[in-house]
């Protein structure tokens, strides 16, 4: 027991003298965009409490362990706390909100996706981490316009949002099959 | 889906023995879908366009990342300027990446082994890089050779990500590239001439009497000297017949054998200790280069399981084949000994000077010297044991073990002297001279019997 822990804590050890600066950062944006979601979507009375603490850990561990599902749950978290805080709370659905949830989950979600094929030793150069953050902003850019846009048609509609997100639903389902079909086809 | 290429993705061996390489989704893209797909699902489901827009930038992103997919492997290949690297000498090597394909690479990830004996910048690192389309993108290694032999820059694998890191390749993996690095050759010289002389080429007068230029000395006249080799002054003065005796103006032949038996000792490289087999490949080298510039013919052998063996020529092509041969100079820890019919006294010339670069650990190493010695030939042999080499400590009896064994060993070198076997410590120039001396006397004395 004691010769395992010794050999976890010399692994640990061994971990942070080889790190290297490029890496690390990009682990602790993942982990920045991870909490600031977790307490952007979850209702401030929740992130009061001794619960915020959980959820902190959640959207923190994507950035320990970027390999595994850890992104993958902790986008779930920040999804569910959006749909809690909206619903179960009332909270009103406003634009800065929704841009902020939908920014940090991409930006996170991004940046563990280099953050998996990047190893935590390597000597990277700065032209990968730029093109990488510049197509991501891009996307964010993209999406901030078409969320601006679809919130816009929303209030004009006054209660015509079913028949807004039943289009857009429909615009992405059809995309999504395209993209599958192009993705089974090559496979 | 993975970030790590699938376990059940089709993987067809190539003819080098690596799986091919295939691009496949990673974990990135598994939850691309999974979001999007949900938060569309609960858009619609609830009639809430927020969540819809929460997924956009998800399908936004998988879109542009997938309008254009990679379809050919990366091209990983590495190049080192092997241009006669010597120990200590500069080594650059690097790794490039060709990407063949429409889209540029947004990361490559290059990992590279080395040998332990290349002290080559950030090779312990991974490298990551971004590889345009249809170019290529080089990862520079400069460092320093640190030791003898055939070292190793590879084997090298590079993963690949490509459409925003939803798609990965399997790693890519290519073989070593070898780089020669050639002893140094410790500095030699040794003037004494040799004992013995077989050839007709070369700038050594042999010390065998025999028709040539050299005057050896004046003798009595015998039944077989010729007429025009009496010295009549001589005759004269002594009232008897004598002849000048003149040396052969022969060339001599050098015979190298390395014992290979075991290595003792830690190398540490060109800079550091020097272990047995460090010292019996440099000094290997120093001599054949010594002798072969005088002209001489020089072979090398291996006393070992193995018994390589370099057939003797001279001059400048047998130095750069001889420097060749060293490289594969390896410890041989087997038991097994050297069969008689594959190394024996009888392949070794009866005329040729052998120098035998021995650490004396193994008793066969003793035993095949004296039977060398027994056998007529002019033997020395150069003791290439490091001072001070210690085995590991084992437990409290190894210092005592340790001093019984450095007795018994000294007893062995003695029985050799004993028997006529020089035994002199490398110790690079005029390491010879001495024990040449003596060999050469006792070759120009009368023998019994005939070879």
């Amino acid at each position: 027991m004691i010769d395992r822990l010794t050999s976890r804590l010399a692994r640990m050890r061994r971990v942070v003298d080889r790190a290297t600066l490029t890496p690390f950062l990009l682990r602790c944006g993942i982990a920045v965009c991870g909490a600031i979601a977790m307490l952007v979507a979850w209702p401030a009375a929740l992130m009061a409490s001794r619960y915020a603490a959980l959820l902190l850990i959640v959207a923190v561990y994507p950035a320990v362990v970027p390999r595994g599902r850890g992104a993958t749950l902790s986008a779930l978290v920040v999804v569910a706390g959006w749909i809690v805080d909206t619903t179960g709370y009332g909270a009103e659905v406003a634009l800065w909100r929704v841009l902020s949830v939908a920014t940090l989950l991409y930006l996170g979600h991004s940046l563990t996706a280099l953050a998996a094929v990047l190893p935590y030793d390597a000597v990277v150069n700065l032209d990968v981490v730029g093109s990488w953050g510049v197509r991501a902003l891009v996307v964010v850019l993209i999406s901030a316009v078409l969320t601006v846009i679809a919130l816009g048609l929303a209030s004009a509609l006054a209660g015509g949002a079913f028949l807004v997100a039943t289009m857009v639903g429909l615009c992405g389902a059809v995309g999504a099959t395209l993209l599958l079909t192009r993705l089974l086809r090559r496979a | 889906m993975s970030d790590q290429p699938q376990a059940g993705a089709v993987a067809e061996p190539t003819a080098e023995g690596w799986p091919a390489p295939a691009w496949v989704p990673t974990r990135a893209l598994g939850r691309t879908v999974l979001l999007t797909g949900l938060l569309l699902v609960l858009g619609v489901a609830f009639g809430r366009v927020d969540l819809v827009l929460i997924g956009a930038p998800f399908a936004i992103g998988a879109a542009i990342g997938l309008r254009r997919m990679p379809g050919s492997a990366p091209e990983v290949t590495i190049t080192a300027d092997t241009e006669h690297l010597v120990e200590g000498g500069s080594v650059d090597a690097s790794l490039v990446v060709a990407n063949p394909d429409v889209i540029a690479y947004d990361l490559v990830v290059l990992r590279t082994r080395t040998s332990p004996w290349l002290r080559l910048d950030h090779a312990d690192r991974p490298f990551g890089i971004v590889v345009p389309r249809d170019g290529w993108a080089a990862v520079d290694l400069s460092g320093e050779a640190l030791r003898w032999g055939r070292q190793d820059v590879g084997p090298a694998a590079a993963r690949v990500a490509a459409c925003g890191g939803l798609l990965a390749c399997r790693p890519v993996v290519t073989p070593p590239h070898r780089v020669r690095v050639y002893p140094v050759t410790d500095p030699f010289a040794a003037t004494e001439a040799m004992p013995a002389a077989a050839g007709l080429v070369g700038n050594h007068r042999s010390r065998r009497h025999g028709e040539g230029g050299e005057l050896a000395g004046v003798r009595p006249f015998a039944p077989g000297d010729r007429l025009r080799r009496i010295d009549w002054r001589v005759s004269l003065r002594t009232r008897d017949l004598h002849v000048a005796a003149t040396l052969s103006d022969r060339d001599a032949e050098v015979l190298l054998l390395l014992d290979v038996l075991g290595e003792a000792g830690a190398s540490g490289g060109v800079g550091g200790a020097a272990s047995v087999l460090d010292t019996t490949v440099r000094a290997a080298a120093a001599i054949a280069e010594h002798y072969l510039q005088r002209g001489d013919r020089v072979s090398l052998m291996e006393y070992g399981a193995s018994a390589r063996r370099l057939r003797a020529a001279t001059g400048r092509r047998q130095y750069l084949t001889v420097l060749e041969w060293l490289l594969d100079v390896r410890a041989d820890n087997t038991d097994q000994v050297p069969d008689e019919h594959v190394f024996g006294a009888h392949h070794v010339s009866s005329d040729a000077l052998v120098v035998v670069l021995t650490p004396l650990v193994d008793p066969r190493a003793a035993d095949m010297l004296a039977s060398l010695t027994q056998s007529g030939r002019y033997t020395v042999a150069v003791d290439t044991l490091p001072a001070g080499v210690q085995p590991p400590q084992g437990n409290q009896w190894t210092p005592v073990a340790t001093r019984l064994w450095r007795l018994e060993r000294e007893n062995v070198l003695g029985r050799l002297r004993e028997h006529s076997v020089p035994v002199v410590t490398w110790a690079g120039a005029g390491s010879l001279d001495l024990v040449l001396r003596d060999v050469a006397r006792m070759a120009s004395a009368p023998r019994a019997g005939g070879r």
